[in-house]
């Protein structure tokens, strides 16, 4: 009885010990590498934020409107901007590093996997950013463009064209992606379909009295010698 | 025809008619005032008139009257807007004088207006470019006026000839090149200058991009100009201010601050990038303190806004075309307040506030220095200009005080 206590004991304790021989040089091997990594990212970074400490980035982060569209405030800057795409950029690299000192199939197919989509998950990446640049150039001229004419709801106006164009950003990303395109192609003409069907039911319906109310009022406006006075005296 | 003294050029896309009684007003100005002088009238919007010029491609009105003029090397050029009602056979000698006879390059005009009229030029770009090259040009952005063949080469030379300037800018480019570059400047009192259209289709938020816009980019090519002058004066005026009756112009202000409030709820976003947050907060909260008839806003804050909108226009914190359609409420916010506060006013007390309004943007000049360099303001010291009582007849340069 104790002597099979002790052997199930043992071979525990073997499987453990095989297991901790097998898998902890390797997790090991792995710490040490994101450890270096990150002293690596972290030195990178502030070399990389020296090096564009100048203002000209910034300008050109300003002029082509990156700058507010990754910080609404307008405050970013390009240095530090940079210096974040270096970091995460060499921690993943060193996180892939890491995984692959495991050097298990499961582990190897990730890495692999993950190697093979990196240019891929870059062009999306890009795809959606460049969307997030355009949905935020035309909202906010939109938006302008509303307020000064009057339009009801500006905002939503605004808000409107910005989740279209995002949504045509994130359609094309799938697409070149190949991730579920078809389910995001049916939906956005299923979306553009709706709102289409849906905005010429309303003016059928219920929304050309409105209208007709609302380019009235704006026809009699013009025509308001007070009105035109303001407009042609300027 | 190789050569002529004088060249008049009929500016603004106007129908047949329009053009056809501005071309016999100056042919009558050109017979009577200067007959002994050769003289072509050039009219760019339909091929020209008497003279056989190429049109350039998409150039403006102005440059094809100036390469005209240029080409005929005249000595003197006046440009006359054929959309404005008021044009008299006397504006041709009152712009071509100045610079045949006293040896002026730029003959700015001077019109006689209702208290409410010209309110962008009263409000933004006569001050601001009086505050920023220390000329009191008023206004600064007529379609009329008078130029040597010195400042019209200059003006050739130039290559933003495509840019905003040449629709609506045209008057405050050339006048901001002229004080800029140390032209010689003048005026001419041409009487009352009502427009018979401000443009086809141009709306409110056009019009301010081009006009504002032409202003802030200026004030980037004429940075060191305008940093080290400070204060103000006058400069010489031609013929006698006339005292006419005008048509009266009513507005609806009403209306104008209803834009302001929808526009600070759906603005608010912009104006925070566009504007320093504390002048950002006052402007948000003006939409809700007063009632209409008690509606205010401010000189000081006034021209903060506007000094804020420079700065951004040169920083591009926004898209400029945003930035510029951003600031249309909020000059009507400012053209109403100025309205209800002058409603009981003659036209002397309006000009009095005008003149005030003025005073704060030379003031304030400091925390535009700051803004645009990005410098913390330091006490302003007073400058020999600013302390000086404004003399009509001097026009002698702005002191640059470096």
């Amino acid at each position: 009885m104790l002597w099979t206590l002790r052997k199930i004991i043992e071979g525990a304790i073997d499987r453990l010990t095989e297991q901790l021989m097998t898998y902890l040089p390797p997790l090991l091997a792995a710490v040490v590498i994101l450890a270096g990594a990150w002293i690596t990212a972290l030195l990178v970074r502030w070399i990389f934020q020296r090096i564009f400490k100048g203002i000209e980035l910034d300008r050109w982060l300003r002029r082509t409107g990156i700058s507010t569209m990754i910080d609404p405030t307008g405050r970013l800057k390009g240095a530090r901007l940079v210096g974040q795409i270096v970091y995460w950029s060499i921690l993943a690299v060193g996180f892939l590093t890491a995984l692959n000192a495991f050097n298990t199939q499961l582990t190897s197919r990730m890495v692999e996997r993950a190697v093979l989509l990196l240019p891929k998950a870059a062009g999306a990446v890009v795809i959606v950013l460049a969307g997030m640049w355009l949905a935020q150039y035309l909202g906010r001229g939109a938006l302008v463009w509303a307020v000064n004419e009057e339009i009801p709801s500006p905002r939503r106006v605004a808000a409107g064209i910005r989740c279209l164009i995002m949504f045509a950003a994130v359609v094309v990303a799938s697409d070149y992606l190949q991730f579920a395109e078809h389910v995001f192609l049916a939906a956005f003409i299923l979306v553009v379909g709706a709102g289409a069907l849906a905005g010429g039911l309303a003016l059928g319906f219920c929304a050309r009295d409105a209208l007709t109310r609302y380019l009235a009022g704006q026809q009699s406006r013009a025509g308001q010698g007070a009105e035109r006075s303001l407009w042609t005296h300027l | 025809m190789s050569r002529a003294d004088i060249v008049v050029g009929i500016a603004g896309f106007q129908d047949a008619a329009a053009i056809s009684r501005a071309v016999c007003v100056v042919d009558a100005g050109l017979a009577k005032y200067f007959p002994q002088y050769t003289a072509v009238i050039v009219n760019p919007a339909a091929g020209t008139h008497l003279l056989a010029v190429s049109h350039p491609p998409s150039g403006s009105a102005i440059r094809v009257i100036f390469q005209a003029a240029g080409r005929l090397r005249a000595r003197a050029c006046a440009v006359v807007d054929a959309g404005l009602g008021s044009l008299t056979p006397e504006w041709v000698d009152l712009l071509v004088r100045p610079v045949l006879h006293a040896g002026f390059d730029f003959v700015a005009p001077h019109y006689h207006r209702h208290k409410f009229d010209g309110a962008i030029t009263n409000s933004i770009v006569y001050p601001l470019t009086r505050a920023l090259y220390g000329y009191r040009v008023r206004p600064p952005t007529g379609g009329d006026f008078g130029i040597s063949n010195h400042l019209l080469a200059r003006c050739l030379e130039r290559n933003d000839w495509e840019s905003g300037a040449a629709r609506y800018g045209s008057g405050v480019w050339i006048t901001t090149i002229a004080v800029s570059e140390g032209f010689r400047i003048c005026q001419s009192c041409l009487g009352a200058g009502w427009h018979a259209a401000i443009g086809s289709g141009a709306g409110l938020a056009a019009v301010l991009k081009h006009l504002a816009g032409t202003v802030f980019s200026l004030m980037e090519e004429y940075e060191p100009v305008w940093r080290r002058r400070n204060g103000s004066r006058d400069v010489d005026l031609f013929g006698r201010p006339l005292d006419l009756s005008i048509d009266p112009i009513e507005a609806g202000v009403e209306g104008m601050l209803r834009l302001f409030r929808n526009a600070c709820t759906g603005l608010r976003e912009i104006w925070a990038l566009a504007m320093q947050p504390g002048v950002c907060r006052e402007v948000l909260a003006l939409a809700s303190r007063a009632s209409p008839e008690h509606f205010r806003l401010s000189d000081e804050l006034w021209v903060r806004i506007i000094y804020d909108f420079a700065c951004a226009h040169k920083n591009r914190s926004l898209d400029r075309g945003h930035l510029l359609g951003s600031l249309a409420p909020l000059y009507l916010a400012r053209a109403a307040s100025f309205m209800l506060e002058t409603e009981t006013l003659y036209s002397a007390g309006v000009e009095e506030r005008i003149e005030r309004l003025c005073r704060v943007y030379e003031e304030l000049k400091p925390y535009l220095v700051a803004n645009w360099t990005g410098t913390p303001i330091r006490p302003a010291v007073p400058s020999p200009v600013a302390a000086r009582a404004p003399t009509s007849g001097d026009v002698s340069h702005a002191v640059d005080t470096a």
